[in-house]
């Protein structure tokens, strides 16, 4: 208890770390505000047209597909239509029908668009009477902010990882770590000590993080809790292996981030491409992909699917602790 | 002079070395480029909207090609569930009706317009085509863009004040206050062993990934915008290192560049998201310059002033700080 004492006086005195595990919750805070962000314009036809060359009716027809923007000369005109940035289709007057101009480098489907605009022009007046049925479903925004949502979650739940990899990688850099050797306490007590701090403040900034981006009832409040516990854990206890194995500060962070990338990457691959089958069970092995599955599956209210992958991050805490007993005791062992 | 500048820019060389850099640069590079090649160029495609047809009394006799045939209204549905992009056409009850999963009210309208030309014969008249680039090179610039400024303005940036600050902690720029050397030798022989190493990857980076022909075309002026790009993140490196007390505060401070300073930019440049308060941030200007030099498109000489005043500023900055450094030896 003492030696978790010291452990917790020296993080506070690091106003580093304190801000690291602060960054999570204000990334939540901006996501949670800036939702106003409008996405909804990256799929949209943009037009770009010549002043006073096409006839008002005309540019109100157009406005019915997406933005118009009138150019004064045909050089700034051929300018936007190049810009790689947009996709804006020129549209100009051809005798009583329309003609386009694209860069060429655009996807298929703004090409398409292009192409088959003089003959929509020419329909206008039957395509107004057809009958449009819209079928319901799910908005896909809301679904891709579900997914960056869980994402910022698993970074919050990282902290500790990356706290806990510098926290021993400045020890060793100091020669704190060989005084540690000969302090009179066994492996696991100095594990759980390092652990401990690790896993305390990053459990305490994904709760924060999944206050502020989530809205659940009790239970759900419960299962989320144990899902973000336990991955705390685990990621606490990855930060520890990273420290063990890396000499220096440089090496520290390179391996840092290749394993933030792994975490990020795994599950948000899965969720885009929908993995399942063998592949998605070989995916659990990294132990964000159950973590993030679970905080999905909350969020949509298949508490089964939750409890399940509870229980796979809690084999991942068992596995991995005694994986890293097993090394330290073992090291000890050869020192001696 | 030239005799101590060829001892200390070996000397950089060296301790780049030794400190992995050149590995985990070209680490980098082989993973950059597995990504362009193996991922990305797959990803990047968009199909036009698909369109299906239930006609059981065959009435759409001059449908286009493009139009496919469902048999029964079941069939369409579940095609449009797969297909949340395409659209149902249901002629079966005489008039034709649009059956659609909503997205953008534009683009519905749009959808729904091009699904029913798709039923009326016309020729289709192909677009004029006034740029040069195909999908595919216009891709692959895109994204070897923007790989290499987040290679020169994030991870070589992490390089740079890695060595930086292990020499600082070693002690290195103090000794340099009694060396019989100019003092802004170290500066310059530090700025010039980055760029020559940045320059380096810009070659290789755009060569692998844009192709030989496209590659060599664009080279010139993509290197001259790598070296402008690489002059800043060194120097800010360089500040950051004299600056900031240990490598630790530099994680922070370069984990806030990452995240706010560089999505804005590459969202406004590459998508048609733009904010208004974009032309006050100094990284999109930089971005727009290499984004310019690859797609061959001129770059205003306000640009070029202001990115050679910004050079020489931080260097009086950097030398400041140097001075100060050396001095409290003194």
């Amino acid at each position: 208890m003492r030696g978790l004492k010291y452990q917790m006086k020296s993080v506070l005195r690091d106003k580093f770390c304190l801000m690291t595990f602060l960054l999570p919750i204000l990334v939540a805070v901006a996501l949670h505000f800036m939702g106003s962000i409008d996405m909804s314009s990256l799929g949209e036809l943009h037009f770009g047209v010549l002043e006073n060359d096409l006839s008002p009716q005309t540019v109100t027809w157009l406005e019915r597909y997406g933005p118009v923007t009138a150019y004064g000369t045909q050089e700034e005109l051929t300018a936007a239509i190049n810009e790689p940035s947009t996709n804006v289709i020129g549209v100009g007057a051809d005798s009583d029908s329309l003609k386009t101009a694209i860069s060429g480098d655009e996807l298929d489907i703004f090409r398409q668009a292009a192409a088959t605009l003089p003959s929509l022009y020419e329909q206008r007046e039957a395509a107004g009477q057809a009958e449009i049925q819209t079928l319901e479903r799910p908005d896909i925004m809301e679904s891709l902010q579900g997914i960056f949502i869980p994402a910022v979650l698993i970074v919050a739940m990282f902290m500790g990882c990356t706290f806990n990899a510098m926290n021993i990688i400045s020890e060793k850099e100091d020669g704190v770590a060989f005084v540690n050797e000969i302090l009179p306490q066994t492996p696991s007590q100095y594990i759980l000590q390092k652990v401990v701090v690790g896993f305390l403040f990053g459990s305490l900034s994904s709760v924060v993080t999944a206050c502020i981006c989530f809205r659940l009832s009790l239970q759900n409040f419960g299962l989320m809790l144990a899902l973000i516990v336990l991955s705390s854990f685990v990621a606490a206890l990855i930060g520890l292996f990273i420290g063990k194995f890396s000499e220096g500060l440089m090496i520290g962070v390179v391996y840092i981030k290749i394993v933030m990338l792994l975490f990020l990457a795994v599950p948000l691959v899965c969720a885009l491409i929908g993995v399942s089958g063998p592949l998605a069970a070989v995916c659990n092995i990294i132990p964000s992909q159950p973590a993030f599955e679970g905080i999905m599956a909350l969020s949509a209210g298949s508490m089964g699917t939750a409890m399940k992958d509870t229980g796979i991050l809690a084999i991942h805490c068992i596995v991995w602790f005694a994986l890293y007993v097993l090394i330290s005791t073992r090291r000890k062992k050869q020192a001696v | 002079m030239g005799k101590g500048f060829c001892a200390l820019f070996k000397k950089d060389c060296r301790m780049l070395a030794s400190g992995k850099f050149f590995l985990m640069a070209i680490g980098f590079l082989a993973l950059y480029t597995a990504y362009v090649n193996l991922g990305y160029i797959r990803f990047m495609q968009m199909a036009p909207y698909n369109v299906y047809l239930y006609d059981p009394a065959e009435t759409q006799a001059s449908k286009s090609a493009l139009v496919q045939a469902v048999p029964s209204i079941e069939a369409m549905d579940t095609a449009l569930l797969a297909d949340a992009n395409g659209v149902g056409l249901d002629a079966s009850a005489g008039d034709v009706r649009v059956v659609l999963y909503p997205g953008a009210e534009h683009i519905d309208q749009h959808r729904a317009d091009y699904a029913l030309s798709l039923l009326q014969p016309s020729v289709s008249l192909s677009p004029e085509v006034l740029g040069t680039n195909t999908p595919e090179q216009k891709a692959r610039k895109e994204i070897t863009c923007e790989l290499l400024f987040f290679e020169l303005a994030a991870v070589g940036f992490l390089g740079i004040a890695a060595v930086l600050f292990k020499e600082k902690g070693m002690g290195v720029i103090r000794v340099h206050a009694i060396l019989p050397l100019r003092k802004d030798l170290f500066l310059l022989s530090k700025l010039a062993v980055f760029l020559l190493s940045d320059l380096g990857f810009a070659v290789l980076l755009t060569l692998l990934n844009t192709g030989l022909a496209d590659g060599t075309a664009v080279l010139p002026a993509v290197l001259f915008q790598t070296a402008i790009l690489s002059l800043m993140m060194a120097l800010v490196g360089l500040l950051c290192a004299l600056l900031l007390k240990d490598f630790r505060q530099f994680t922070l401070a370069y984990l806030v560049i990452a995240i706010f300073a560089a999505t804005p930019v590459f969202l406004s440049a590459n998508t048609s998201v733009k904010f208004d308060w974009i032309n006050w941030h100094p990284f999109y200007h930089v971005y727009m310059g290499l984004k310019n030099a690859y797609f061959g498109t001129a770059i205003s000489p306000v640009y070029y002033a202001g990115a050679v005043g910004t050079i020489m500023l931080l260097f009086l900055a950097v030398r400041l700080a140097f001075h100060r450094e050396i001095g409290k030896e003194g």
